[in-house]
């Protein structure tokens, strides 16, 4: 019997994770499809962007976590615009989307988990979300979390790479 | 020697041809200063009223605003670090106005050993001022809502020489019962030196791609024997220069804004960065092979005259 429940609590872990790492892929997924909306949150500190990222995920847990590969993508390719008063919108650190699949090699490391981009983005209270901003919609969830991105070490980041054009060049 | 040594030597050549190459390639970046706007100045009482001819005239006054405002001291020094950050070094006004004085300073005690004073034309006197290819000009205003503060920032970027704005960015804060008024600025400066900076570069690529953007103004001297109308293998002078300049400019980009026989002023002339031997150029040494064709083909001498990196006059007659 004690057996019996070994087996049932670790088929039980491996579903969890697999379902998990389903949600993870599918995420992932959204991210290279531009699946989320970012928009201005407020004024960051020096060289950074306050923005409010809202990505798609049936578990919740995943969307916090893709929030941030999200924010990081749409500085980059996407910009953002604001609705807040005395925040500007803000053009794409990168104008060709097709940079994306031209420098695969650059990319799929850098938006892997763990990859690159983490050292560019903070969560914001904590990752806190409010009330209004955890929508169910259907089977998932819509979640909006504020992040900050250190898009001036980005903006360098993509200039060493050759990505972005270095600012003050002709 | 042998095959592998030449080799090496050959390859170090080639390497050393390759750096001083790249050396003269970097083309001239255009100079950046921060000034504030006239309408700043105005509001603020830092203007000098002068006579000019009959008529009252306002100047801004940058030296006293700087010595007294510590708010513009602020929005100045936060710009110059956010755009020094960013790859685009500026020209600091009030290090400028001091060097200006300085200059001035030791211009008037210059001798040489035998007496002479250095020489200066009036022309040289009236260019000695603050110099940039483009102003970052910026003006700010307090918005008062009963208790409320907000601040409403505009910064434009002024090409010097065309007259363009090259980049702009404005809008106003959010209004705050707490926050001081350079916590406001600090704010509204971060929030828009983003998207100023993107127009900037804009503009510099499209100076890569056609061209930078000057104006070439002709004139000619009152002891030249002739006019701008006068022909010269059954063509007028002023076709003569028309066709030197399409034959020198990027797409034969260029507007003549104004011709009489006196003067001719060349708009949106696109001149290349670079020229044949793959110098950077600026306005300066491109008009001088205008100069130098008028001297070499038909024998008329002309003076060269520059204003930065954007503007020529070439007065025609003598030198």
């Amino acid at each position: 019997m004690k057996s019996m429940r070994t087996w049932i609590g670790l088929a039980a872990a491996a579903l969890t994770a697999a379902s998990c790492g389903t949600a993870k892929k599918l995420a992932d997924t959204d991210t290279r499809q531009w699946r989320y909306e970012i928009e201005a949150a407020g004024v960051g500190a020096q060289g950074s962007y306050l923005v409010k990222v809202w990505s798609y995920s049936k578990d919740a847990g995943v969307a916090i976590e893709q929030a941030k590969k999200n924010a990081v993508h749409g500085v980059i390719f996407k910009g953002f615009t604001s609705n807040v008063r005395g925040v500007p919108s803000q053009k794409p650190l990168v104008s060709a989307p097709a940079m994306e699949a031209e420098r695969k090699d650059f990319f799929e490391p850098f938006f892997a988990d763990g990859g690159g981009y983490q050292k560019f983005v903070n969560l914001s209270s904590n990752g806190a979300i409010a009330p209004g901003d955890r929508i169910k919609i259907g089977k998932e969830y819509k979640i909006g979390v504020v992040v900050s991105v250190n898009a001036a070490a980005l903006r360098k980041e993509l200039e060493k790479a050759g990505i972005a054009k270095k600012l003050g060049s002709i | 020697m042998n095959g592998v040594t030449k080799t090496k030597i050959l390859l170090a050549a080639a390497l050393t041809l390759c750096a001083s190459e790249a050396a003269y390639s970097q083309a001239k970046k255009p100079t950046i200063m921060v000034v504030p706007s006239d309408v700043w100045c105005n509001k603020n009482g830092y203007t000098t009223t002068y006579d000019n001819q009959g008529a009252k005239a306002l100047q801004p006054n940058y030296k006293a605003a700087l010595q007294d405002n510590t708010d513009l001291l602020l929005v100045i020094s936060k710009i110059n670090e956010l755009m020094q950050e960013r790859g685009f070094p500026l020209k600091n006004l009030e290090s400028s106005l001091k060097s200006l004085d300085n200059q001035a300073a030791e211009d008037a005690m210059l001798m040489s050993k035998s007496g002479a004073a250095a020489a200066e034309s009036p022309i040289d006197k009236l260019k000695q001022v603050a110099k940039a290819d483009i102003w970052m000009q910026v003006t700010w205003s307090i918005n008062q809502t009963g208790p409320k503060k907000s601040i409403t920032f505009n910064l434009q970027g002024l090409d010097a020489y065309t007259d363009k704005q090259v980049a702009g960015a404005s809008g106003t804060g959010q209004p705050s019962f707490s926050s001081e008024l350079p916590v406001l600025l600090e704010e509204a400066t971060l929030s828009h030196i983003d998207n100023f900076n993107a127009q900037l570069q804009s503009h510099f690529d499209d100076m890569a791609a056609n061209g930078r953007e000057v104006a070439l103004r002709i004139r000619v001297w009152d002891s030249f024997d002739g006019d701008l109308e006068s022909e010269y293998n059954g063509e007028e002078l002023r076709s003569i220069i028309e066709d030197w300049v399409a034959d020198n400019t990027v797409n034969k980009q260029f507007s003549t804004a104004d011709a009489t026989e006196n003067i001719m002023l060349l708009e949106q002339v696109r001149i290349p960065l670079y020229n044949e031997k793959n110098r950077a150029l600026d306005t300066r040494a491109w008009a001088s092979g205008l100069q130098k064709m008028l001297r070499d083909k038909y024998q008329i001498e002309a003076k060269v005259m520059m204003k930065g990196l954007g503007q020529a006059q070439l007065v025609i007659g003598e030198k």
